[in-house]
Parts: structure tokens; sequence; C-alpha cells
């Protein structure tokens, strides 16, 4: 495989980074030349963030150019919106619908789209496959807010022609979460394998 | 996943880990067996620092934060002349802020290897200007040293300390965010024994006064010495191993591409399947090595330069072409942008056009299409933290001000009050600015209160500042204004920690890598200097703030109110590891009325407004506790009891 190209997006806090450097030691343990690109500083304060995870034989740079992502996962619909230049034609959107309204939005400056008008510019102008269902929910009913993150990853092995196998992924979220926090990001990694099943009919 | 410190450490010589560009070179640096190493944060450059001081007493180096780039800079510098091989890392602009010592110093040389990151940040992520470091190196005669991947980067870094060492005069190692904050795949390799050991070394100073004593009679000597090295450099970084030539032998074309193009480069050519090429990948871009240049260009008849930023390299290989007669047609900033960061499609783009290409994706297409997308959604910037004290102190200082006064602030997480709703920061430029700033508005509006003629119609000012950035460049600033007589308040905000870079700690703070340093209560330096004014407040108590603040403006002359609470970020951080619960807010929506105070004149990030109940509503997994809503909201309809986290 020459490359394979994931854009991550969400606001700062949600734990873009943490997923995007799962995917990359899964790639490494895959035996793939990895790279992943990331924002730090100011950005990172609440601001919408993104972050890039490139693998395969030939990659050398550490973002993603515009019209290559092969899937574009996002922690937060409008945040999908804001990358979705980056995917390819045809591409896939993981996408976590429970919005975070920014403070324009809450002073009256600015307005909030709705899901379906997001899901329709996705699929109609972009024409890409849309995976969207709310990961925060399955993630409280997991056992936390902060396993989001893991239920989008499962989420986004359903991918079709996904590289890294299921497993192969799990068993880096095993190892890199906390030995008492395993059980619940299972959990978490589970009910975003079948959230995703469901909307792809698998 | 291994921890970062784990596998900086590691004697695993071989084994691939995934570590970010600035990991990769401190682990460089121990694998090149360091002694010292001092620096001040700066984006993109932090994780360098924060990893050295964290192996630090696990591997026997020195480490330290300074408080400026000039002191680290100094720090490492006397080391390097003590014999040992010594390590400093800034930002871009940190350079500025060091350039004394660094453009004096050149000339005197080095003992032990002498290395200087420099982490430039095209397109200004995180940056107050864009600039090219290589056009310092060039200023200063300093060889510089471009990376082109995370793994590079750590040899690199070795290297550096070497041809350091060689030539007895500095290095730079010149890093772009996309290399310092990039993780790629790291091949470890051996660690020295004495780092393995955790045994600190110490160096011997040997004094030479016609050396180290840059007097005009040296330096005179110094000037042509310099240039004499840097010749020899250059002759030597023909045979760099991070310098070679590749691609098909017979090409009439040709492709240089210096530091990280290179890798954009490769994947351009990959996309575009051209393979009828030469390209010279280039890692060292000041002094560029002609002899290599020469064996390229040989055969060529058309060259492109792809080089982010300024046109370092071309400028060289220009007029070294126009010396040497050389018809060959070379492009470069005529194609390639000279502002923001490269990238693979803005590579592409260049390569196409210069070979006449169609490009792979219709990308006019995707950017009118994307325009419209873009109309759709609302921005986002970067925000104040939930519960973070800064955002407490502007609330009191706009209202103490009725909003009237002008805002001078300075370079930190705090420049976020020049969002709404605070709009609480009418200038920022550069560390240490905002004191300089006050005072000289206050002089240009106000006049000295010393001065025989004054203004009658008085201008309130108040600047904000940071504890880290007090200490960085603040305090000469401050003994200016003082001095002056200017009439100005400066509140400094102090929260313990140099928040925005990721928590390093300073002189308010007192910890360093090696245990408990001496804390500096900032109050006690305003007083020593004459302040005619000083008090201490605590942020989350608004309304104290807010009548501490009308106090201080009732007083003529230079007031510094210190306003102090630990950083939120910082103190979530502590809680969560040590699984301590915090207040969650939430609005009651029988005493909501709807008046959206606490997000037009306050703006928590906690708290939106709920467009159907008409009533504002707090997010509970992003409520720290603070309370400051509940101190806020006329109506009191901010509670507590209840949720906790
Ligand atoms: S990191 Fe600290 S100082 Fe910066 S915005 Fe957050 S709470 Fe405030
Ligand atoms: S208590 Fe209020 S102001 Fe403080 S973090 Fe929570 S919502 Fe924001």
């Amino acid at each position: 495989m020459r490359e394979y190209n994931i854009v991550i997006t969400g606001v700062g806090g949600q734990g873009v980074l943490t997923a995007s450097n799962i995917l990359g030691w899964a790639a490494l343990r895959a035996g793939h030349k990895v790279r992943l690109g990331e924002v730090h500083g100011m950005s990172q304060r609440f601001g919408s963030v993104i972050s890039y995870v490139r693998f395969g034989e030939d990659v050398y740079g550490a973002m993603v150019p515009e019209g290559k992502a092969d899937v574009l996962m996002s922690f937060e619909p409008v945040e999908a919106l804001r990358y979705i230049n980056y995917l390819k034609k045809g591409g896939m959107v993981v996408v976590n619908t429970s919005p975070i309204p920014p403070v324009q939005v809450s002073m009256g400056k600015a307005t909030y789209p709705s899901i379906e008008e997001i899901k329709k510019v996705v699929e109609e102008d972009f024409k890409a496959k849309w995976i969207g269902f709310n990961a925060e929910k399955l993630a409280l009913e997991a056992g936390h807010v902060v396993t989001t993150n893991t239920v989008l990853i499962g989420a986004l092995t359903q991918v079709p022609e996904f590289p890294l196998g299921e497993d192969h992924v799990r068993e880096v979220i095993r190892i890199s979460v906390p030995p008492k926090a395993v059980d619940m990001n299972m959990k978490a990694f589970d009910l975003g394998i079948k959230a995703a099943k469901e909307i792809l009919g698998l | 996943m291994a921890k970062v410190t784990d596998m900086v450490l590691w004697d695993k010589p071989g084994e691939k880990v995934l570590l970010l560009g600035n990991q990769a070179i401190a682990r460089g640096a121990l694998e090149a067996n360091i002694a010292v190493y001092a620096a001040y944060p700066g984006t993109p450059s932090s994780e360098l620092t924060d990893t050295m001081a964290m192996v630090a007493e696990k591997a026997g180096v020195y480490m330290e934060y300074s408080t400026n780039e000039k002191v680290a800079f100094e720090t490492a510098l006397a080391a390097a002349w003590s014999g040992l091989r010594a390590m400093t890392a800034m930002k871009h602009v940190g350079l500025n802020v060091a350039a004394d010592t660094f453009m004096s110093a050149v000339g005197m040389g080095v003992e032990g290897g002498f290395v200087i990151m420099v982490a430039d940040d095209p397109s200004m992520w995180s940056s107050q200007n864009e600039q090219d470091t290589r056009v310092y190196a060039k200023f200063a005669n300093v060889p510089v040293l471009e990376p082109s991947s995370p793994h590079e980067a750590k040899e690199m870094t070795k290297y550096a300390f070497e041809l350091s060492e060689k030539f007895k005069h500095m290095v730079i190692l010149r890093t772009t965010t996309r290399i310092s904050h990039a993780r790629g795949d790291i091949e470890l390799g051996e660690l020295p024994e004495e780092i393995k050991q955790a045994k600190r070394k110490f160096g011997d100073f040997k004094k030479d006064s016609s050396r180290f004593v840059d007097v005009p009679s040296n330096a005179r000597r110094f000037h042509p010495q310099i240039l004499e090295k840097i010749e020899k450099i250059r002759e030597e970084l023909a045979e760099c191993p991070f310098n070679w030539i590749e691609g098909k032998e017979d090409a009439k074309v040709g492709i240089i591409a210096p530091g990280l193009s290179y890798a954009y480069v490769k994947e351009a050519l990959a996309w575009l399947g051209v393979e009828d090429v030469k390209v010279l990948k280039l890692g060292t871009p000041f002094p560029v090595p002609f002899k290599l240049v020469e064996r390229f260009m040989d055969g060529l008849e058309r060259v492109l330069i792809v080089e982010e930023l300024e046109p370092v390299v071309e400028e060289q290989i220009k007029t070294w072409a126009f010396d040497k007669k050389l018809s060959i047609e070379i492009k470069g900033k005529e194609i390639v942008p000279r502002i923001y960061e490269m990238t693979t499609r803005r590579a592409v783009e260049a390569i196409a056009k210069f070979l006449g290409l169609e490009m792979p994706i219709n990308y006019e297409e995707l950017d009118e299409k994307y325009e419209k997308v873009k109309a759709m959604v609302p921005p986002r910037p970067p925000s104040l933290c939930p519960a973070c004290p800064h955002r407490n102190s502007f609330y009191a200082i706009k209202k103490a001000t009725k909003g009237k006064a002008i805002y001078p602030s300075d370079i930190g997480c705090y420049t976020l009050g020049l969002l709404p709703p605070l709009n609480a920061v009418d200038t920022t430029v550069a560390m240490g600015g905002s004191i300089g700033i006050a005072h000289g508005l206050s002089i240009a509006q106000n006049g000295a209160i010393n001065e025989s003629q004054r203004n009658e119609e008085k201008k309130v000012i108040v600047a904000t500042i940071g504890d880290s950035t007090f200490y960085h460049t603040g305090l000469p600033a401050l003994a200016n204004a003082i001095y002056n007589r200017s009439n100005v308040l400066i509140v400094v905000l102090d929260n313990f920690v140099t928040a925005m870079t990721g928590d390093q700690p300073n002189p308010s703070t007192g910890q360093t890598p090696h245990g408990m340093g001496k804390q500096i209560p900032i109050e006690e330096v305003a007083k020593a200097m004459g302040a005619d004014y000083v008090a201490v407040v605590d942020p989350y108590d608004i309304k104290k703030t807010y009548e501490t603040i009308k106090e201080a403006l009732e007083v003529e002359g230079v007031s510094v109110v210190v306003s102090r609470r630990i950083c939120a970020l910082h103190k979530i951080g502590e809680m969560r590891k040590k699984k301590e619960k915090w207040p969650i807010y939430y609005v009651n929506e029988e005493k909501c009325t709807g008046c959206r105070v606490c997000i037009n004149t306050y703006g928590c990030p906690a708290i939106y407004w709920n467009e159907e109940k008409k009533v504002a509503q707090v997010n509970p997994t992003m409520c720290w506790g603070c309370g400051g809503c509940a101190q806020v909201c006329p109506f009191g309809a901010f509670e507590t009891e209840g949720g906790e986290q």
C-alpha cells in the first residue's frame, strides 16, 4: 500500500491527539512507515483542531494534502465540515454528531448548521459516505465520556478496506489506557463497531 | 505504548518507536552525550525542552528552564566553552532575544560541541511573525542543518555536535512546525555509557582573554577567521551524509529541495508520476556546498529550487551560477510561494507548472466547492479555558475601567483576551512588550508625572503580562517605567506556570527539573523596584479584584496588581491524576432570564445558549467548577448542588 491518509478533527481537549497517536502506533506495529502531524500551543485551547495520520510505504510529509484523505474522522459535527476539503472523492466521514456550539454561536453572531445540512454537504457536494452517530452517548453508556475516542476508533475500523485489523487496533488501545480503564474502553470500542456496522448495513 | 520518557531513555538500539520530532531531537542529544541543556519554552520548540527536563536527572544532564533565550544561550555557551557538549533551543522569535550574544559570540568559537535548535513556524500557527532562521544563520555565518523527517532530526542532532566540535564553531539545527510537531518512526541508536549511568559531566574552562573578551582588537581578528571557517565548512558539507543526489542520472531537469521540502518534493513527484528528474536533497541550506551543487548541475538544462519561505538556498546558488557563467535556467521564488508553509499541494503545483504538466486533482473545482461550505461553518478560535483565572482578571479590568482604557498585553494564553466577549487586548508585539508599550503610550498621551507640561485629558492605560513573561523581559521594562515616571497600571497575571507552551515552571513557580529552586514573588520585585502601588489579589474573587483595580487606578505613577491563581488547565490535570472531584455548575432554568450576560460579557466556553429554551446552559463535560459564572450572573442562576466530575 502506497499510502493511507486519515484526517482527525475536533475541538481542543476532545482527545484528537490521543486518537491519532493510537492509530499511529497501530500502523507502526503493523510494519508501516508512519507520519503524524498535529497541532500544539495556542490552537489547542478549545479551538478547532486538526491532526493527520499517514502510513504506508511512500509517506514523507506529516500533512495530508487537500483532496487526499481516505477518511475524515471528526469528534464534532461542524468540525467535519470545516475540513471537508481534505477528503478524497468517495471518501468516508466518521463523525460524532453531538455538537459543541462555539462562543460566537452562543453570542448570536454566527449560526450553527443542522446535522441534516452538514450531512447533505458531505453526501451530495463531496460525494462521500457518512457514518454519523452520537458517539458521546455511546461513550457514556460504556462508562465515561472520555471513551468517545475509542468509540470513534471502533467505528473507523469498519470503514470498507480499512488497512489496519480490528484486533490489532484493539490491542494498542488495551496497552495505552490505564489498566483500570481497559474494560470500559473495550466496551466503547465494541459499541463503535456496532454503530458503524448498523449504518453501513453490515 | 511506552511512556515518552522511557522511550527517549531506552537502551534498545535498533528498536523502532513513534516519537515527536522534538522528542527525537532530545534522544539525538542523549546519543551525542550532551552535558548541559538550557532553554526558554516557545512553540514549536517546547517539547524538546520538556523532554530534556523529564530525562535530565535520569541521564546525568544538567537542565534548566532559563528566564529567557539570551540567558539560556549564555548558559549553554559557557558550558561549551568549558569543553562540554551543550545545547539550547528556542522558537524563531526567541533567536531575536538571544541575538545580541549569538552574533557576538560566533567568532570566539567553542570547545565542546554547541548546538542551537531553532524551531521556525511557517504560516504562524502559534507565532507573531514568520521569520526564516536560515537568514539569521547566514547573517551570523553559522552553519545550519535542516532535517527532512523526525528520524533525520535525531541523526542530524548527533552530527551537529560532531560538526561543531570539529570546527570549534556553533551550529544551528533548524526545524519547522511540521518536523517539531510531526511524529514519525524513529530508529533508536546507541546511548553512551555516561548517559546510561546518569553520570553528570563537568567541564574545565581555560582562560584565554584573546578569545573570550570581545574587545574591538579581538573582534577585528575574529571576523576574517569566521569567514575562513565557513569556507572550510562548505567544503566539508559536500560530503555531509544528509546531502545527496538521487533520481535519473542523465536527466535534463533537476530539483533542489532543502530540509522538509524534500519530503514534499518526493510526494509530489510520485503523485505526478514524474521520473525523468534528478533531485538534490539538501540538509545544509547554509553554507551551500557548491562542490556538490556543481556535480548535480552537470548535464542539467533547467533547475527548480523548491524551498519554504525565504530564497536562502536560491540566492546562494544563483550568485554562484552567475559567477561560474553557467547557462542553466534556475527558477525558485518565481514559482514557489515565499509566504506560509510548504505543502505537498504547493510542491505539486510548482513542479507541474515548471514542467508544464496537468494537476492530478482539479483544485480550482475543489476550492470553489469549499468556499461555499466555509460560509456555513461558524468560526471556532481558541479561547481561554473554562475556569481560567485570566478571564476573571480581564472581566474585572474591563468593569473597573468601563471598557474605556487602552489595554496593551503580551505573549501568552492571555493574548486570547483579545477575542469577544472580553476584547481586553489592544496591542501585543513581543515578549515583555506590554510594559514598554504601556509606558510609551502613557508618555505620548499623558506625559510623565514629573514633567512640567502634562495633558489635561488623561488616558487610562492598563497593561497585562504573565508571570513567565514578566521574568522573561518584563523586568527591564518595569524598571524603565518606574524610573521614568509614567502613569500606568500593570496587572501581572500570575498563574505559576508558563501555560501556553505546556506548563513549564518559572521563577514564580520556583520548581526546577532538579528539584525545588527558589521562588521569587512578583510583588516583592515590584516593591523593591519602587512601584507606587502594589497589591495581590485572587481573581476567583471577582468583586475584590474589581475593587483593588479601581483603587490602583486612583494612584498616580506605576501601579502593579498581581492577580494570582494557579492555571486552571494545570490544576485540572493534577486533580484528574489524583482522581479528585470538582463541582459542576448548571443553570437553574427557572432563574435564568435569558439576559446572556454570562455569554456576552464573560464567555466561559462551557456556557452555551439553548435556542429552544432561551436559557444559558452549562456543558457538564467542560465545566471546571470555578464558580465565576455564579459571580457574574445578575440573577443567581448558576448553581452547583448535584453533579460532580
Ligand atoms: S491554560 Fe491556564 S492560563 Fe491558559 S487559558 Fe487555560 S486556564 Fe487559562
Ligand atoms: S463554574 Fe461556570 S465559569 Fe467556571 S468553568 Fe464552570 S461554567 Fe465555566
